[in-house]
């Protein structure tokens, strides 16, 4: 009975140290959910913006309008991006923290400073500063060095794939420095004595790195990784500012599904049909989440 | 004693941001009707440049002591519109923006008509041009005060004024002895849409009826693409403000078409600026036909229900009913009033800039300022992306693009 009761207290005492996270896990992330769905089953637009009803499932219905050839085109385009970006992001930030972990490495802080800049700066100037500084034809960095070597500029934003390369380039120098951030903890949390086992052994780098880093760091770096993986995925303003921008479009046709659904759904000022839209990205991206803990919670099973 | 702390430390967290909410909910916002005893406090959310607001300042501040007026800058003005627009706490009490938005907001049912605060007489008295850009279902909802419209913009150094063509081809054949060379003969953003309706209006044709009816793929609108083509080809393969501008104020481009926006700044970079009228098409004899955004004064609907407000925003609206407010602009930022008696004032008659820009205007189309317009500009410029830029057949990509219009003005409703 003591036990029992003193159960019960310690589970409100929980409830009560939890509930303010809860309440602004709700207010945040919760209702903005909640306040969507309701959204999309309503005939809320320009002609009915206060005095909007509900109208059933009728925006899901049109939205498989927008679920055309071009939508999935913008969602297999996607996950290329999404794929392309992690394998760069992993790689690059893996050896840029193998770098910074080299015992006696000088002026560590310094490079640990600089590589941070990019996080620093605002990502819409960033990309902006690459449009114009670097790949504009007329006026960028990189046609002015081909001018210097005698050769043609060109349009780096107007060819599909070029574009797509520059907006990975751009995209790496947005993201690189938080998982470069979380790479760097994650190798320094990891015992020395391991390495100086593995070199008196006689590993050298890389049988080390695949052996020890990547085994040691995997756990620590997993959350990083998924949310990177769901930030590129969901990515809008690198692909848009710097291909898609009305006024500045740069004849590149390349499209994510949330640039996709920009111009095919939400500049039509229709909430209730563009919530539909949205719902059903969300779900999209669920599904991914299902399926990608299923997988890593089989993999920990194997694992165990 | 350490549960007591953290119970209470919980029950603070949780309670605070909640009790802040309330104090707000019983205080806030209310309007203080008090007879007229203390001054009235009107707000005014625009987007404008210093000196226009400054301009308007002046003349509002003539209202003092009575009415105090507040200009207040507001970033991302259009949605923030449409989310507190008939929110007495929250929305302003009028806004100063360009007529194309307008007809969203008297959609949504957040504007009042001006006619309720200036007489028809008084409103008489602007450009017709202007009050008719206001206009949408039958009622003015927007007080003009100045317009703005693109101009024929050239540099002397490289475009005499001997040589300054006055049609289209002579434009063309100007281009084509220049355009090499990292220079060109003329630029201008010719994949957006709002610098390439002019061509088309040239033509006869238009991005969209007055109905809300795409007219992408009408028979003038794809002459006027195929033969703006002609030109695009011989510019810059950018097509965004910044490459366009730099090109002119670094003196790489002979000419351009441009906003008045663009005067000041290229004159600061040593340019010896030409103003002309927009050359003839040769194959329509119309001129080139910009679109025209006209500024002004838009009452909210919530506010002109306070009695007391009401009669606050009558005496704003027309205390900028003469030429004061429209010389003062016109003399701080080059803007082209929209009082008709402002062009018979001395200061206004030799200021160039304006008076190419009232001249431009009597060709003019105001933009639309019909909902249906709002996608109209993105699916514009995309087919305008497709022609100039990614080498696409004409006649196919205006079908693409007014298939895209219509369904997307479908989706709207």
């Amino acid at each position: 009975m003591k036990n029992g009761k003193r159960k019960y207290h310690n589970t409100l005492r929980s409830w009560l140290c939890l509930s303010p996270s809860l309440v602004i896990i709700g207010l945040i992330v919760v209702f903005p959910i909640v306040y969507t769905a309701y959204i999309s089953l309503t005939n809320m637009n320009v002609y009915h913006w206060f005095n909007f009803e509900i109208i059933g499932l009728d925006n899901y219905a049109k939205a498989l309008t927008v679920f055309d050839g071009g939508f999935l085109q913008a969602l297999a385009l996607t996950v290329l991006w999404t794929a392309v970006n992690m394998v760069f992001q992993l790689v690059i930030a893996f050896f840029m923290a193998s770098l910074l972990n080299i015992q006696k490495l000088r002026f560590r802080r310094v490079y640990k400073t600089v590589l941070m800049f990019p996080w620093a700066m605002p990502g819409y100037v960033s990309i902006l500063l690459w449009k114009n500084g670097m790949f504009n034809s007329q006026f960028g960095l990189l046609n002015q060095w081909l001018g210097k070597i005698g050769l043609d500029p060109v349009r780096w934003l107007a060819n599909d794939a070029v574009a797509f390369a520059a907006c990975l380039v751009v995209n790496l120098w947005l993201a690189l420095p938080f998982m470069i951030m979380i790479m760097d903890g994650a190798m320094q949390s990891v015992d020395r004595a391991y390495y100086e086992s593995a070199l008196l052994d006689g590993a050298g780098w890389f049988r080390r790195s695949v052996s020890l880093t990547i085994p040691a760091i995997r756990p620590i770096i997993a959350p990083a990784v998924v949310i990177t993986l769901f930030t590129t995925f969901k990515q809008f303003d690198v692909i848009y500012l710097l291909t898609q921008q009305v006024g500045a479009k740069t004849g590149a046709n390349i499209h994510t599904v949330l640039t996709y659904a920009y111009e095919n759904a939400f500049v039509t000022s229709n909430y209730g049909y563009s919530s539909a839209i949205s719902m059903c990205i969300f779900i999209l991206l669920i599904a991914f989440t299902l399926i990608y803990n299923a997988k890593g919670g089989k993999r920990r099973v194997e694992n165990d | 004693m350490k549960r007591t702390f953290v119970a209470v430390v919980a029950a603070l967290m949780i309670t605070t941001p909640l009790s802040a909410c309330s104090g707000n909910a019983a205080n806030g916002g209310q309007p203080n009707i008090n007879g007229g005893s203390e001054p009235v406090k009107l707000t005014i959310w625009h987007d404008k440049e210093d000196a226009v607001v400054a301009a308007l300042q002046a003349e509002l501040d003539k209202l003092k002591p009575d009415i105090i007026v507040t200009l207040e800058k507001k970033n991302g003005l259009t949605e923030a519109l449409k989310m507190v627009g008939n929110d007495p706490k929250a929305a302003p009490d009028m806004y100063f923006f360009a007529h194309d938005k307008l007809g969203v907001y008297a959609e949504m049912g957040i504007l009042t008509p001006i006619t309720e605060f200036v007489s028809a007489e008084t409103l008489g008295g602007f450009l017709p041009m202007t009050t008719q850009a206001a206009m949408y279902k039958g009622e003015i909802y927007q007080l003009p005060i100045y317009f703005e419209t693109l101009l024929f913009m050239y540099n002397r150094a490289l475009m005499p004024d001997s040589s300054v063509p006055t049609t289209t081809e002579g434009l063309l054949a100007f281009m084509k002895d220049v355009t090499g060379g990292g220079q060109y003969g003329f630029v201008e953003q010719h994949s957006t849409a709002y610098y390439s309706a002019g061509w088309i209006h040239g033509f006869g044709g238009e991005i969209i009826s007055n109905d809300g009816v795409p007219q992408l793929n009408g028979d003038k609108t794809v002459a006027a693409l195929e033969y703006h083509l002609k030109f695009a080809r011989l510019m810059t393969g950018e097509s965004e403000y910044a490459t366009v501008n730099t090109l002119f104020k670094e003196g790489k481009a002979a000419a351009t078409i441009g906003g008045p926006w663009l005067v000041p700044t290229a004159r600061e970079a040593g340019i010896d600026l030409g103003l002309a009228k927009m050359p003839v098409i040769n194959e329509t004899g119309l001129p080139i036909a910009p679109y025209s955004g006209v500024q002004g004064l838009h009452v909210l609907k919530v506010s002109a229900g306070n009695p007391e407000k009401n009669t606050a925003i009558k005496k704003v609206l027309n205390q900028l009913c003469n030429t004061d407010i429209g010389a003062a602009m016109a003399s701080a930022s080059g803007c082209a009033p929209a009082f008709t008696a402002c062009y018979e004032l001395e200061s206004v008659k030799t200021d160039d800039m304006v008076m190419m820009m009232s001249e431009v205007a009597e060709n003019a189309v105001p933009m639309p300022n019909i909902p249906e317009m709002d996608v109209m500009w993105n699916v514009a410029s995309n087919m305008l992306v497709d022609i100039n830029m990614r080498k696409a057949d004409v006649r196919a990509s205006a079908d693409k693009a007014q298939k895209q219009a219509e369904d997307l003005i479908k989706s709207m409703k």
